[in-house]
């Protein structure tokens, strides 16, 4: 059931296909430059509860609360010698389905939801990382260029099984 | 052979043999890290004797709230009850051992287990037990004999709720000590206490938790290398990456913290209002510290698993930095593998701007995905995995800055409580927690 216009959904699918491998890339910076000036980037701690009490998803608690001026110091981070989080690096691999697309509340807008599975690898270890999650984005068209407005990272875990954040969702 | 226990009497030499080189030569053998037999000498010696905190007055504010916390396997519920008393209760029906509370937090009256429908009141009291005369007679059931059973021992510090398995473990006051005085910092700049800003976060690291306790307590030489990345970021808004050569170590009681100095007057940044709450509710010597001294303690860990961090940090590209308070718990999942519990706190009373500033500066560098916190996570991680190995049994790390060369603050020189050393590149609070943690696990009279 499209909600919006096979152009508007193939426009879509292609954002957020490029963006996956710029992440998966490790070229965080041209990432950044699909985030809208205003964007909104949260991903909510999950507590695990009572089926009546809904999903768990804090209001106050989360594992990023970003503006784009708090992306810009993670990423610029991650671009100096020194951050040992990501070097070696982590071999990631965003695997984005289910992506539905409807109208957003704003003309330029669209509300996008997908499910999004991240692999994550280091070093030599047998072991690795998966990441489960849904995430709702808000997309926005600035000068004929798709942006990401806001994202909400909805996770499947009341308890991360990666070591540490150092990787974009 | 890989993962093979070590023998008992083997294991006793090993942690002989690293008290010993540490206390005489300052130097670690590194197998202590990461080693199984060991793990189960903690968990008997350490976990089942000491006080554990499991969980913050705020996160369970109104009558039936309760939070599921745990000391290393043992599940406890931790309950508000409808006068306001809070109880630490053990998470297994009396009647065949099913996990009574499944979900992770919420509010209750009643706690019903799903297997027989065993029914417990949120103070432990057993209330209801299905087809009672048919199954135990017509007298029923001694409700007083089978209620739920409590933590042997819980305790109420400035807020934050420990509990204890050994009912002998002395007062948590006394447990506490000395580092209250140092804890005020953290949990008493205002009068009206501290809040949780929301869950905790929780993830889980292959890495000891030994490794994360003995870095809080006093590992300020980490952070020129470690956090070089923030400094140069500008998220770490500092000097020189040496700002933290100066300052003060403390070793009070069993626990120790590490004083950072700020710009006079500026105070890591808080409101006004917090400055001068600050200064209401502290003594006349902490409030010496923080205006003659320019000094705050920056990181502090509460033997065995709790440590606390204090720090100012900014947000935003260009901003100016914002302070904040984290909480954590350091919780065995296993040898070399933990659980990290995290929490901001904020004072009660603080604005909801700054608390939500305060909650952003946070989790931006703290936490599992905090700019600073990430690289700890590669060092306790890495630290684990390579001595998992043999070799870790033959080689000695070096635990010796200061010795021989930095003396304690003379009496009277220095307001707190407990040692102080006038330097921050220094081993001399992780020397402490070691031979505490040695002295717990070869303590003879200490349970087996």
């Amino acid at each position: 059931m499209l909600e919006t216009s096979v152009e508007t959904y193939w426009e879509v699918y292609s954002f957020l296909m490029h963006e996956a491998e710029l992440l998966d890339e490790r070229r965080e910076r041209e990432w950044l430059d699909l985030c809208a000036d205003e964007v909104e980037y949260l991903m909510p701690v999950r507590v695990n509860r009572e089926r009546g009490e809904g999903e768990g998803f804090s209001e106050e608690a989360f594992f990023f609360q970003e503006t784009r001026g708090s992306l810009e110091l993670r990423v610029r981070r991650l671009e100096t010698e020194y951050a040992w989080a990501e070097d070696p690096p982590s071999r990631t691999r965003h695997f984005v389905t289910n992506i539905r697309v409807a109208e957003g509340e704003e003309e330029d807008q669209v509300a996008v939801r997908s499910n999004l599975l991240l692999y994550r690898s280091r070093g030599s270890d047998p072991h690795y990382d998966l990441l489960s999650a849904e995430r709702k984005d808000v997309l926005r068209k600035e000068d004929d260029q798709w942006k990401l407005r806001k994202r909400v990272i909805l996770l499947d875990h009341s308890v991360l099984m990666t070591h540490n954040l150092s990787v974009f969702l | 052979m890989i993962g093979q226990p070590t023998g008992e009497k083997e294991i006793y030499d090993i942690l002989q043999e690293a008290k010993r080189s540490l206390n005489e030569e300052g130097k670690l053998l590194s197998k202590v890290y990461n080693e199984p037999s060991i793990f189960d000498l903690e968990v008997k010696k350490i976990f089942s004797k000491t006080w554990i905190f499991l969980a913050h007055e705020s996160e369970i504010p109104w009558s039936g709230d309760y939070v599921l916390r745990r000391i290393v396997d043992d599940s406890f519920i931790v309950t508000r009850d409808e006068d306001g008393e809070v109880h630490v209760l053990f998470n297994m029906c009396r009647h065949r051992g099913m996990q009574l509370c499944r979900s992770d937090a919420g509010n209750s009256s009643h706690f019903r287990c799903p297997y027989h429908g065993y029914t417990y009141q949120n103070t432990g009291k057993l209330n209801g037990v299905p087809f009672q005369k048919e199954a135990y007679g017509p007298e029923g059931l001694d409700k007083d004999e089978w209620a739920m059973t409590p933590a042997p021992k819980m305790g109420i510090y400035e807020g934050m709720i420990f509990a204890s398995l050994n009912p002998d473990v002395q007062p948590l006051e006394e447990y506490i000590g000395d580092m209250g005085w140092y804890l005020d910092f953290y949990l008493k700049k205002s009068p009206a206490g501290m809040e949780v800003v929301g869950p905790p976060q929780r993830w889980v690291m292959p890495a000891d938790w030994k490794l994360a306790s003995e870095n809080f307590i006093g590992d300020g030489y980490h952070t020129q290398s470690t956090h070089m990345s923030t400094i140069k970021a500008g998220i770490m808004r500092v000097k020189s990456p040496a700002y933290l050569k100066d300052g003060v170590q403390i070793l009070a009681g069993m626990h120790g913290c590490l004083f950072m100095g700020f710009k006079p007057g500026s105070y890591f940044n808080y409101p006004q209002s917090i400055v001068d709450s600050m200064k209401e509710s502290f003594d006349p010597d902490q409030i010496a510290l923080l205006e003659e001294n320019s000094v705050l303690p920056l990181n502090a860990t509460i033997f065995p698993n709790t440590s606390l961090l204090h720090s100012s940090m900014s947000i935003e590209e260009g901003g100016k930095s914002v302070p904040y308070v984290t909480l954590r718990v350091w919780q065995p999942m296993g040898p070399g593998k933990m659980e990290i519990w995290s929490w901001c706190l904020v004072e009660k009373d603080a604005s909801e701007e700054f608390k939500k500033a305060s909650n952003r500066s946070y989790l931006s560098t703290f936490g599992a995905s905090g700019t600073l916190e990430q690289d700890d996570a590669e060092n306790w991680s890495g630290q684990t995995r390579v001595a998992a190995g043999e070799m870790s049994g033959q080689h000695y790390l070096n635990y010796g800055a200061g010795l021989g060369q930095v003396e304690p603050i003379p009496e009277g020189e220095w307001a707190g409580p407990g040692t102080a050393y006038p330097k921050n590149y220094v081993d001399f609070a992780q020397r402490h927690f070691w031979q505490t943690y040695f002295d717990h696990l070869l303590d003879s009279q200490n349970g087996s």
